[in-house]
């Protein structure tokens, strides 16, 4: 069940009737109805997977009361082991099986032997990387002593299995949203206002940005050696703006969904296409999992702290390690390792964190520092998106190859109206830049204006929303 | 929280209030579905042959020029699962049929089910054609509605058009589309060719499943006494250079293997016929006003002669 689709527009209002007015008894009700309505969302996919999520849920679930009980060092490292065993083995198993006898496979065809492993024919449980990880995180805590294990199995359960975030994140952390499990909710009228103009948000990101720019992504990409570079240059632009949409309308989603239930997720992207260099970039994109990268890989590692070297180190492993994340194929990996090596010049020399204030702050225009900033960090990431989108390396190259050439400069073969359409849109983030989403225009004080804009907005989700497409982190 | 559904009421009713409309757009404006719904019902002790298939026999045979009575059921992206459909929900009643015209396209036998063109199409089948659409879940919302099959932007194009032509109904009495008149020029031609020819190869070689429908309608054709003519309809040459030349080959071949296995089935390969020039197609594959004249008399003289 696709967020953009009918049958959620029918399955959340449902939801939210039945949680507020027939489960509105205790916390022990709403919790066992939101485990029921989660797990029929996702069986709505494929229901044959439902058996991981619980089996990764009851394994964290008793791991953690476990780990409270010993102090023994070696208990809890082999608890913890277990943990990360059951988790990294089913995400290991069914995401990155084949790419790893595939490619073992050939190691020894390169030295002359050949080896008869054999794939096999692996489905990919949809958002396996994302509540694999939200689990592992509760363990880890535990295990550092961060967070106290719970009792109880349900909302630990719902915890998991909580459907807005439970295919594509944002990747939560315990520490934040099992607490909210645990106490009783109460409608919040600002909330779920606020809920609901994020899902507009999202649906005008998801249906209008991204669904757009995917139907001339997909042609560009599949037809690129005849492209020239012009197009293929605003082929990538629009990939940028199509995985934005796309994975950013998802969150916004996520997150409005749940606050419509009284829940507050954390927040995922923050107008990353505004950052000014590549540090505040992974500030604001899909912050979720660049926080627990930074949490619980970069800090065990040794973070910032020891010789250059290992922090070089860290920072490669981090990067590859969150490129292998996105997929089963080297392109995500090249795409990670890249940006280390943008990244590396930003931590080395300490301007990774330069940027934490708002850019131009109180001014209307930017400045031309800002905006070279801005466009630079830009171009970086629309030519590493290539690396991302292509079906292989050898096209990724190919591809960025057709850029660089004379034809560049060439009128590009594409919509210059989208080109205009997704400008005036980084403009509307410009402007909205201090603000928590696009749609926050509580300083228009007319009431009547104010509808007017959300009307416009749903408007132009119905009108000018292109052909349904499925959602690209569903494949991670 | 009753301030919060008081507010998402006011929110909704303007958008219940278009969704209204737009639903009951669908249902009273005649179209397509509903006029040849409408009109194999009413001709059904008459007519004696019937034409299935894509746009490609839907602008290209002109039952106008056939000597017998003639229906044309094509519709534009009409697949062999629809074609089958129509076919096995009237056939029992079409009393006179003596002949089905099968169009064996480029991407008949390798379409799969349930493809982005049938997506909302399926919905018209069953709800304006009467169709029982397999794929079709009971609880799928949108059989329940037809304003919700469609993007609001498409449904404003038919808005605009059935405002100007005060018609959604793209064909004449006999169901042949009738809105192909022009011809592109050359440059036109090859550009469209290229989009075309990219859009019809689905880089699919399994033919199986479409292949037995085509099997089990030819077979019911039998059983009724019917004659079946499978047509590898004209395209334009510089399309057809732009296809895979093995799968045309593949399909002409099983084209004319049926015809061989089955005594009362015809094969006709128009794709290399000399008889059809640049002039005669609207655009990439599509026969125009004068080509779908031509095709049409070719076919009725082969069915003449069965």
């Amino acid at each position: 069940m696709l967020f953009n689709t009918v049958d959620f527009a029918i399955f959340l209002p449902v939801v939210f009737l039945l949680y507020w007015f027939v489960f509105k008894a205790n916390i022990k009700i709403q919790n066992i109805f939101l485990i029921v309505v989660s797990y029929f969302f996702y069986a709505c996919w494929d229901w044959r997977f439902l058996g991981l999520i619980a089996v990764s849920s009851l394994v964290d679930f008793l791991v953690g009361k476990e780990l409270a009980k010993t102090s023994l060092a070696k208990q809890r490292k082999l608890l913890l082991g277990l943990s990360l065993i059951t988790n990294l083995g089913i995400l290991g198993f069914f995401k990155y099986f084949n790419f790893f006898i595939e490619n073992f496979n050939q190691v020894f065809t390169l030295f002359g032997k050949s080896l008869e492993s054999s794939t096999l024919q692996i489905l990919l449980p949809v958002g396996i990387s994302f509540y694999t990880f939200q689990t592992l995180s509760y363990t880890i805590d535990i295990y550092r002593g961060k967070i106290k294990p719970t009792n109880n199995v349900l909302a630990f359960f719902a915890f998991v299995s909580f459907f807005p975030q439970l295919v594509a994140g944002p990747i939560e952390r315990a520490s934040n949203l099992l607490p909210q499990f645990l106490k009783a909710r109460i409608f919040n009228y600002d909330k779920s206002v606020l809920g609901l103009k994020l899902i507009i948000t999202g649906l005008f990101k998801k249906m209008v940005i991204a669904d757009n720019c995917a139907r001339v992504v997909d042609e560009i990409f599949k037809y690129y050696p005849e492209q020239s570079g012009s197009t293929l240059f605003f082929g990538a632009f629009f990939f940028a703006f199509q995985i934005y949409g796309d994975f950013s309308g998802y969150s916004d989603i996520a997150i409005g969904s749940a606050k419509l239930f009284g829940f507050d997720l954390m927040k995922n992207f923050n107008m990353p296409y505004l950052s000014r260099n590549l540090g505040e970039f992974w500030r604001r994109w899909h912050i979720s999992l660049s926080t627990w990268f930074r949490d619980y890989v970069y800090i065990p590692l040794g973070g910032n702290s020891g010789s250059k070297f290992k922090v070089v180190r860290n920072i490669c492993i981090v990067f590859l390690v969150s490129g292998l994340w996105h997929g089963a194929n080297w392109t995500f990996v090249v795409w990670g390792f890249i940006h280390a090596l943008c990244f590396l010049p930003l931590i080395l020399n300490e301007r990774n964190t330069k940027f934490k204030d708002i850019a131009d702050g109180g001014k209307l225009f930017p400045s031309l520092k800002t905006i070279l900033q801005i466009g630079t960090t830009f171009l970086v990431v629309v030519l590493l998106w290539v690396f991302f989108r292509a079906e292989t390396l050898y096209d990724a190259l190919n591809y960025l190859g057709g850029i660089f050439d004379k034809s560049l400069f060439s009128i590009p073969n594409v919509s210059r109206g989208l080109i205009l359409f997704l400008f005036v849109y980084l403009i509307v983030e410009w402007l909205q830049r201090d603000k928590d989403h696009i749609l926050e225009i509580s300083f228009i004080k007319s009431k009547p204006i104010r509808l007017m804009v959300y009307y416009a907005v749903v408007f132009v989700v119905f009108y000018f929303a292109g052909e349904t497409q499925a959602f690209i982190y569903f494949q991670f | 929280m009753n301030k919060f559904l008081k507010h998402i009421g006011l929110l909704i009713i303007p958008i219940f209030l278009v969704w209204l409309t737009v639903e009951l757009f669908y249902r009273k404006v005649p179209n397509n579905y509903t006029f040849k719904n409408q009109l194999i019902k009413s001709k059904s002790e008459t007519v004696e042959v019937l034409i299935f298939g894509d746009s490609h026999t839907f602008y290209g045979l002109n039952p106008e020029y056939f000597s017998n009575s003639t229906l044309n059921m094509a519709n534009v992206s009409q697949t062999i699962y629809f074609d089958k459909l129509l076919f096995e929900k009237h056939v029992s009643k079409l009393t006179n049929l003596k002949c089905v015209v099968l169009p064996i396209e480029y991407t008949t036998f390798s379409q799969a089910d349930n493809i982005q063109e049938d997506y909302w199409r399926k919905y018209f089948y069953a709800s304006q054609m009467g169709l029982t659409v397999p794929y079709i879940k009971w609880y799928d919302p949108k059989q329940y509605s037809l304003a919700l099959t469609q993007k609001f932007g498409k449904t404003g194009s038919y808005v605009k058009t059935f405002l100007n032509n005060k018609t959604l109904i793209g064909c004449d009495k006999k169901g042949w589309g009738n809105t192909y008149v022009s011809t592109v020029d050359s440059l036109e031609l090859e550009r469209l060719s290229k989009i075309i020819s990219r859009k019809h190869d689905d880089g699919s070689m399994d033919f199986s499943k479409n292949r037995e429908r085509i099997d089990v309608l030819i077979q019911a054709c039998k059983e009724y006494n019917i004659q079946v003519v499978l047509v590898n309809m004209p395209v334009s040459q510089p399309y057809l250079s732009l296809l895979n030349q093995e799968e045309v080959t593949a399909i002409s071949k099983i084209s004319k293997v049926f015809s061989q296995t089955y005594e009362h089935v015809t094969h006709v390969n128009l794709l290399y016929d000399k008889r059809f020039s640049r002039k005669d197609f609207h655009d990439a594959d599509h026969l125009n006003v004068n080509g779908a004249k031509k095709c049409s008399a070719i076919i009725n003289s082969v069915i003449e002669n069965l």
